[in-house]
């Protein structure tokens, strides 16, 4: 988990997506004759979320991780709850242990799966060496149904003016719908991206809803083309000089989140988003220029125990990283593992901090609902959904989007 | 903050988890909590089934679990927030206090605890027995497998020098027969300059070219060779194999990621396979000697 830690982030970045059209903010003075249009307020303190999360890296670092369920739950909730549309703020009514549940009915589903893995792909291996990586492609389906599970969970548990979000829809079908327009996109050299990203939208928000709001999603692939088509012709020159990469990507990202919350309705209420190209910029440089001073933190770390584990050995430092002895130096293993845990949590935190707090207020910000009196007088409707797509999604460490 | 809030202090906003319809109501502080629209008692909420729910600071937001699950009352008055937290003893009463984070991290460590027992003294000793149970046609399709990938990694280019091929042939049998092994396994050599040898499950033993090279005479390769036997007899490989597979898997438990990839994971295994195959490898040398000294050979100093 240490090592998939930024993976494992993308994971906990969905809520931002899911949650974006529940905020609203406190209504501005309604011009006469046009209808209002309302902005969506964050209300929390950027400290006490860093308390949060700086807490919860400890706790997870004293649990060697079990710890994560309970603190993505209490990260969602002070996110959720301090998220305010139209005066009222959301709530996250999801609870870590929920999350535990999910994660060992997972694990309960997994464990034969992956024997069964091993068995099938032995198999392919005896007619032909390496023939059992296309079963890589049957955990690209198990991954594309854990995000769409995994979303459907965080929506049953996001609740505006007593009434639940809910989703209808299933697992499977999203998973294929995925994969086929995935080969499109592998087909078309990533040129189809816009597409897939529309066709998936428009299945998920077909299948979500407010009580009986039901959502859509009004977006276009060819929207998304225009606004993003030079970013993809920057991607190969991103390669050679990566320095370029975080702003291709910040900008490729902030395109993508107004064009996709442009997109969203439920009902008459209908989102919109005025995310400049550069707005989420600096917070990728500053997450890069975190990781760089902790990383140099870690190297000087490990220098430190290296000469420390020589220095009572008593070999000489030059011999012992050329006897590759130090592999197996058990006192370097466990400096090692101690020195890469500490710099995996401070990296969860700054990820945190910045990619989804900061990211979330920013996105947040630049996001306005119009006709929020459709959403006036929702009849509750919809059932809770079960953890076990984020037990999977944990389990085989997918993000979404 | 909208600009819907009375003048009353006791005002308080409804939602009753039916409609999303956001009700401006009147509180009675009495036996119950009482809430009143208009004149009319609409819910009445003993204050011991009232629950904090979360909320922006500065709003007290309640649920009730007598009443329905999503039927939530907000606050924003100051003062008739403090009374009603008051009243209502078990407000917190469902929160995760620190007795509940001790309860986890308590029970995360035993978890921690009972996993690193199970990897350093259970799965050995699974991998020994269950090596045993494992039927010999098994694993020679487990070495099909390797041997179809080690083929792929080596290019395919086993060395076909028809007299070279007689004599290591000649000098395998005399070892597998003299170490009462049967013509189930297999040798070859494949032409690389790294010195080399190795043992797949199911009978093979494969020597590389630049080991050949290396080796000044016929006994110090017919050691390397018995040591390879010797691990075709212990049946290493499919130990190795049940052993790692079921490390990761614990340790990958342990670390959130049951794929078993990460760096904890490899690392933590390291440590834990240092011991396991030394013991292997010792096992090995000493059916090498055995087997050497049966031939009335001496075992060179490479048998290691």
């Amino acid at each position: 988990m240490w090592f998939c830690a930024i993976r494992r982030h993308r994971l906990e970045l969905i809520p931002v997506h899911e949650m974006s059209w529940t905020p609203i903010g406190p209504p501005q003075p309604p011009p006469p004759s046009v209808p209002p249009r309302m902005p969506v307020a964050f209300t929390g303190s950027r400290r006490e979320f860093f308390e949060l999360v700086k807490r919860g890296a400890g706790l997870e670092f004293v649990t060697l991780g079990f710890y994560r369920f309970w603190l993505a739950t209490d990260m969602r909730r002070h996110l959720w709850s301090n998220t305010e549309i139209d005066g009222d703020a959301a709530e996250y009514t999801g609870r870590g242990k929920e999350l535990l549940i999910g994660f060992l009915v997972a694990l309960a589903i997994l464990v034969p799966v992956y024997l069964a893995y091993f068995l099938v792909g032995l198999e392919a291996e005896r007619a032909q060496a390496f023939a059992s990586l296309p079963l890589v492609a049957f955990f690209y389906l198990f991954g594309q149904f854990a995000i769409f599970r995994a979303r459907r969970y965080r929506l049953t548990r996001t609740v505006w003016r007593g009434v639940r979000f809910w989703m209808s829809g299933s697992g499977w079908a999203y998973a294929g719908l995925s994969a086929l327009w995935g080969l499109v996109v592998i087909v078309t050299l990533g040129l189809a991206l816009p597409w897939r990203a529309a066709a998936l939208e428009r299945y998920k928000m077909r299948h979500s809803y407010y009580g009986d709001l039901q959502g859509s999603f009004e977006g276009r692939g060819w929207e998304f083309f225009k606004r993003g088509w030079w970013l993809w012709l920057l991607v190969p020159v991103a390669v050679y000089i990566v320095p370029l990469a975080p702003f291709i990507y910040g900008a490729y990202k902030a395109v993508e989140w107004r064009w996709w919350l442009s997109g969203i309705r439920f009902g008459g209420v209908r989102l919109e988003s005025t995310l400049k190209r550069g707005a989420l910029i600096g917070l990728y440089w500053k997450v890069i220029g975190w990781i760089v001073v902790l990383g140099l933190v870690f190297a000087a770390w490990l220098a430190l125990s290296a000469v420390l584990v020589a220095s009572m050995s008593a070999t000489p430092l030059k011999e012992l990283f050329a006897s590759q002895e130090f592999a197996r130096s058990i006192p370097f293993l466990v400096f090692l593992g101690l020195g890469y845990l500490l710099f995996a949590l401070a990296i969860n935190v700054v990820i945190r901090v910045y990619l989804m707090r900061d990211l979330w207020v920013k996105v947040l910000g630049s996001t306005i609902v119009h006709g929020i009196e459709a959403a006036a007088n929702v009849s509750a409707r919809g059932e809770l959904a079960n953890a076990l797509g984020e037990g999977f999604a944990d389990g085989l460490d997918v993000g979404g989007l | 903050m909208s600009g819907v809030m009375d003048s009353g202090a006791n005002t308080a906003f409804y939602f009753d988890g039916t409609s999303s319809k956001r009700r401006t109501v009147v509180l009675h502080l009495g036996e119950t909590l009482e809430i009143e629209e208009d004149g009319q008692r609409i819910a009445a909420w003993p204050y011991a089934d009232i629950r904090r729910a979360d909320s922006p600071s500065g709003k007290l937001r309640l649920a009730c679990i007598s009443a329905a699950a999503l039927a939530r009352l907000e606050i924003r008055d100051a003062a008739l927030a403090a009374e009603l937290v008051a009243r209502c003893e078990k407000l917190d009463e469902h929160m995760l206090g620190g007795r509940g984070v001790a309860t986890i991290v308590g029970w995360s460590l035993a978890a921690t605890v009972s996993i690193i027992l199970v990897v350093l003294f259970g799965v050995p000793l699974a991998a020994d027995r269950l090596a045993a149970l494992v039927p010999a046609s098994f694993e020679r399709r487990l070495g099909e497998v390797a041997d179809s990938q080690v083929k792929m990694v080596f290019d395919g280019k086993p060395c076909d020098n028809p007299a070279g091929q007689r004599a290591f042939e000649k000098l395998v049998n005399t070892l597998r027969e003299s170490a009462g092994m049967d013509t189930s396994v297999q040798s070859g050599v494949f032409s690389t300059p790294i010195p080399n040898a190795f043992a797949l499950p199911g009978g093979r033993v494969y020597v590389l070219d630049g080991l050949l090279a290396k080796a000044e005479n016929v006994d110090e390769l017919a050691g390397i060779l018995a040591h390879e036997l010797g691990h075709l007899r212990h049946r290493d490989g499919l130990r190795g194999m049940i052993h790692n597979g079921g490390t990761s898997f614990l340790m990958g438990l342990l670390f959130g990621d049951i794929t078993g990839s990460g760096a904890m994971i490899f690392a933590s295994r390291t440590l834990v396979n240092a011991s396991h195959s030394r013991e292997a490898e010792q096992n090995a040398d000493s059916f090498a000697i055995e087997t050497m000294h049966r031939l009335g050979r001496r075992p060179s100093r490479w048998a290691n």
